[in-house]
């Protein structure tokens, strides 16, 4: 073989384990990052990728030749209704969804994202209107909820304690009137919405709201806690009546006498629709038809294909009893949704699937809320604010006087300079913690005596921190001042410069670099101090490791909140070191070759 | 010889202005806590005595016959652990970083297109605070979750059972790998700079010798690099022997206690003055290991004088 052959193999091998060693060097910073991005649950689970959200179809709304199918996770398909083929598709990556159509627009409510407009013709054009509501948590936020009446479209949430309801126009495009929803009741959480003549029912919590919407004034409210304890989750008009739903069963209302005239079903009722005489319950097993004329029943349950655990349909399998949240009808032709993208055309008279088709997977899930949920649970701000505070402070106070301590090692001969570089070097060989027990007692004990207080004050930690980071300074130092030429101060001090002024004027200019090299290093260490914070700071003056440590510690197995923690604590250095690296690398090599 | 020292002193009296705020700060900080840790040593320090520690029983050797002979004292319970642990972790760490260091040196001292980017990169993990990994290392070494044991089982196929690696014998390595991981490109980084600082005539010479590569390495580099090793080996014994955040934060997150194979001094001591109160007992280990650690010290500096010399 070729000499230069072998020798560029060679060189080529090399390169490829540079690149190894380099992927597995920052796999776990890229972890950190990766798993605090990531939801808990997948964690637990061992599971690698990120999770698409859930998209269970929600709604499914026939509207001409088009079959809109929409999912939990704000995903809009337009389908051909007899095909069922995807036209178009659209994700508005929404958290807590509800849709409404109207002739040239899809409009989409959430909690993250409030209020959303698509093309119907054209799904990439969009719109986001922010509406003025208080700032949620929005992950406690229940339900969104809109409906169309005469042009307007309300808008509501549910979030418990907050009772308005927001009436938008779609074509000013802002909220055009408030409606107090305070009733006797309160606080309640708003579950549903149903316009009936001019008036607003709406499903809350504990039961039914009838709101005047001319007058803007509550009219009437219906305790329905003893059907329905967690609420009215939809609600259908039919004869007159009012069928109202939730999680124990479905039931007739009857508006005049204010009262429940009959029970429906009891069980989950996830979905509910009115046909003529006909009410549809859809089920957690199949769907209910009830003719409301003969006060027939029937059951219907093979609707849909069944799903493996991961989540995904298996194709050719028996059609079996699923979640039925949603049904749109075509004469006998009713399209049908269910959990994991799942829709099926069912015939009611021959009962039997007869088409089906999958919605889109939700979009990537992307956890940016675990950052906001670790933020929420601990004071991250404060300690954040304590560490730069503290840190900052300490590299300064160690720079000045480590800078004059090395000016006077470096220059004068002076007696004693021996003993003293001596002494400092002593000190790294001490554990810290030898320093840390003395130190804690006699800040105690001083307390004690004065009722000074200093262990638990940020000048105690200052303090502490300064002068612990001084020697080691001074001992790097020391190398940029004698690597300053003296043949520059000899012709300053010729000139008449005194000492002083020859230090501040010639020397300190020079060795900047070397300073600033080494207050960084000072602050990444003092960052990057434990011990001594962890015993001598209070609640008030906490850094980011002590209250990282304390947080962790109550939340043992959140391992995706203590890594968002982990990020935002390596963050800040992280992006210091890379703004400074140069100075930092040129220094400390500068510093560590000479010495 | 008073007289000229006198004059010295006068001439350069400027210079004890410039380290006077130096000397106020260690005489508080470093040289009264080494004599009162010194002299604490000798008291029976409990969490009843604390309060009025400058009136606390004067034990004598007490603490230190409780901790090197006393069979029956409590406080050696775990303490031979702690200390074969710090002996390993130690000298595996120094070494480690220091190998690995000098290799990535190595390659990264080439020329190559995006050079210095790689050079950069490889400098993260020790800007990576060091509570950040040992947290980021307990979460990683976690027997079910942690993508250690599921890149060995589930992906590559290397092992057929999940081991622990937090307990039992294996957390010896659960906690050097992180601390060499989070350690070396700073080895690298002085190694680089002193790579940088060897004449290539040196290996033009060499080569024209007909040296082979291996050849090369140790009878140029090796050699020439030695004030930086030096260096590394001697703060490298110094901080390991130290080492504390890394290992605590990763047990329990702060809150755990490391085992009998992860357990260090440090955190001995630790857990010893701050959990139990007991600090005549941490301070007496205290003392011992920094005794020890100066013998260590002045054990190298006779070597690498010695070396010095024979190479002169």
């Amino acid at each position: 073989m070729p000499y230069y052959l072998k020798k560029r193999i060679i060189d080529w091998i090399i390169h490829m384990f540079m690149f190894g060693l380099l992927a597995v060097t920052l796999l776990p910073i890229g972890w950190m990052i990766y798993s605090s991005l990531k939801e808990n649950t997948d964690i637990l689970i061992g599971k690698i990728p990120l999770s698409n959200a859930r998209n269970n179809v929600y709604e499914i709304m026939l509207d001409g030749p088009d079959l809109w199918v929409l999912t939990s996770d704000g995903g809009i398909n337009k389908w051909d209704k007899n095909t069922l083929k995807e036209e178009d598709h659209a994700t508005a990556q929404t958290m807590t969804t509800h849709f409404l159509l109207d002739k040239q627009h899809v409009w989409v409510s959430s909690a993250n994202k409030h209020l959303q407009k698509f093309d119907k013709d054209d799904l990439k054009k969009s719109k986001q209107f922010n509406l003025p509501l208080p700032d949620f948590d929005k992950a406690k936020v229940v339900n969104s909820t809109i409906v169309s009446r005469q042009g307007k479209i309300y808008f509501t949430m549910g979030y418990k304690g907050f009772e308005e309801l927001l009436e938008f126009d779609p074509v000013q495009e802002k909220v055009t009137r408030r409606f107090s929803l305070k009733n006797k009741l309160s606080p309640t959480q708003i579950r549903s919405l149903l316009p009936y003549k001019d008036k607003m029912l709406v499903g809350l919590d504990k039961g039914l709201l009838k709101l005047d919407l001319k007058s803007g004034k509550v009219e009437a409210v219906y305790n329905l806690v003893q059907y329905l304890p967690i609420g009215i989750a939809r609600l259908r008009a039919i004869n007159g009546k009012i069928v109202v739903s939730g999680n124990t069963g479905a039931f007739l209302f009857d508006t005049e006498k204010g009262k429940v005239t009959k029970t429906l079903y009891t069980g989950n009722a996830l979905g509910l629709r009115v046909h003529g005489d006909k009410v549809y319950v859809g089920t957690n097993r199949g769907f209910k038809l009830y003719d409301l004329k003969t006060g027939k029943m029937q059951d219907h349950a093979q609707l849909f294909r069944q799903v493996r655990v991961d989540g995904t349909v298996i194709k050719d399998s028996e059609f079996a009893p699923a979640e039925v949240a949603t049904l749109a009808f075509n004469g006998d032709r009713l399209y049908l949704g269910s959990t994991y993208g799942r829709v099926s055309i069912y015939n009611v008279k021959d009962q039997r699937v007869v088409g089906e088709g999958a919605a889109r997977m939700g979009h990537l899930v992307i956890s940016w809320v675990n950052y906001i949920d670790m933020w929420r649970n601990v004071d991250f701000g404060l300690y954040l604010r304590n560490s730069f505070f503290i840190c900052g402070l300490a590299m300064v106070f160690a720079m000045v006087f480590a800078t004059l301590a090395a000016y006077a090692l470096s220059r004068f001969d002076f007696p004693g300079s021996k003993s003293f570089s001596m002494i400092i070097l002593a000190t790294q060989m001490v554990p810290g913690i030898m320093f840390l027990i003395p130190t804690y007692s006699n800040f105690v004990k001083l307390t004690e005596m004065t009722g000074f207080p200093i262990k638990g004050t940020y000048y105690g930690i200052v303090f502490v921190y300064s002068a612990f980071f001084v020697p080691f300074s001074i001992w790097i130092l020391r190398g940029f001042f004698a690597a300053i030429p003296v043949e520059l101060e000899e012709a300053a001090r010729i000139d008449g410069c005194s000492p002083l002024q020859v230090f501040w004027h010639v020397a300190l200019p020079l060795a900047i670099p070397g300073i600033i090299a080494t207050g960084i290093y000072v602050f990444l260490q003092a960052w990057d101090e434990l011990v001594f914070a962890w015993v001598l700071t209070s609640a008030d003056t906490m850094t980011i490791p002590v209250g990282i440590r304390n947080f962790v510690g109550n939340y043992q197995n959140r391992f995706d909140l203590i890594m968002a923690a982990a990020t935002v604590a390596t963050i800040p250095v992280m992006i210091l070191f890379f703004m400074l690296q140069k100075y930092i690398v040129k220094g400390l090599t500068a510093g560590a070759v000479k010495g | 010889m008073f007289k000229k020292w006198w004059k010295r002193a006068v001439k350069y009296r400027v210079a004890y202005l410039f380290i006077l705020p130096t000397i106020i700060g260690m005489l508080i900080l470093h040289v009264t806590p080494i004599f009162q840790g010194i002299y604490m040593s000798f008291l029976d320090l409990s969490q009843f005595t604390l309060n009025q520690y400058l009136a606390a029983p004067f034990v004598w050797f007490q603490n230190y016959y409780d901790v090197l002979i006393n069979p029956n004292s409590p406080v050696r319970i775990g303490l031979f652990e702690a200390a074969r642990n710090t002996a390993i972790y130690t000298i595996v760490v120094t070494f480690g970083t220091l190998w690995i260091g000098l290799l990535a040196a190595l390659m990264v001292n080439r020329e190559f297109k995006g050079k210095g980017l790689v050079r950069t990169l490889f400098l993260f993990p020790w800007v990576v605070p060091t509570y950040v990994t040992g947290i980021l290392w307990g979460f990683m070494w976690q027997k079910e979750v942690g993508i250690i044991n599921i890149l060995l089982k589930d992906v590559f196929h290397i092992v057929a059972e999940k081991p622990f690696w937090l307990i039992g014998p294996n957390t010896l390595w659960a906690i050097i790998i992180p601390t060499i991981w989070r350690y070396w490109p700073f080895s690298m980084l002085l190694l680089l700079a002193g790579l940088q600082q060897i004449p290539e005539e040196l290996y033009e010479a060499a080569d024209i010798d007909g040296a082979s590569p291996w050849r090369k390495f140790w009878m140029i580099t090796w050699p020439l690099l030695k004030p930086v090793w030096a260096i590394l080996i001697l703060f490298g014994l110094i901080y390991n022997v130290y080492a504390f955040n890394i290992v605590i934060m990763m047990f329990g997150f702060g809150a755990g206690f490391p085992g009998e194979w992860g357990d260090l001094l440090m955190t001995n001591i630790f857990r010893n003055s701050f959990m139990q109160w007991n600090f005549g007992v941490g301070t007496a280990i205290s003392v011992l290991l920094m005794i020890t650690m100066i013998i260590i010290v002045n054990v190298w500096f006779i070597y690498y004088r010695k070396a010095e010399e024979s190479t002169k």
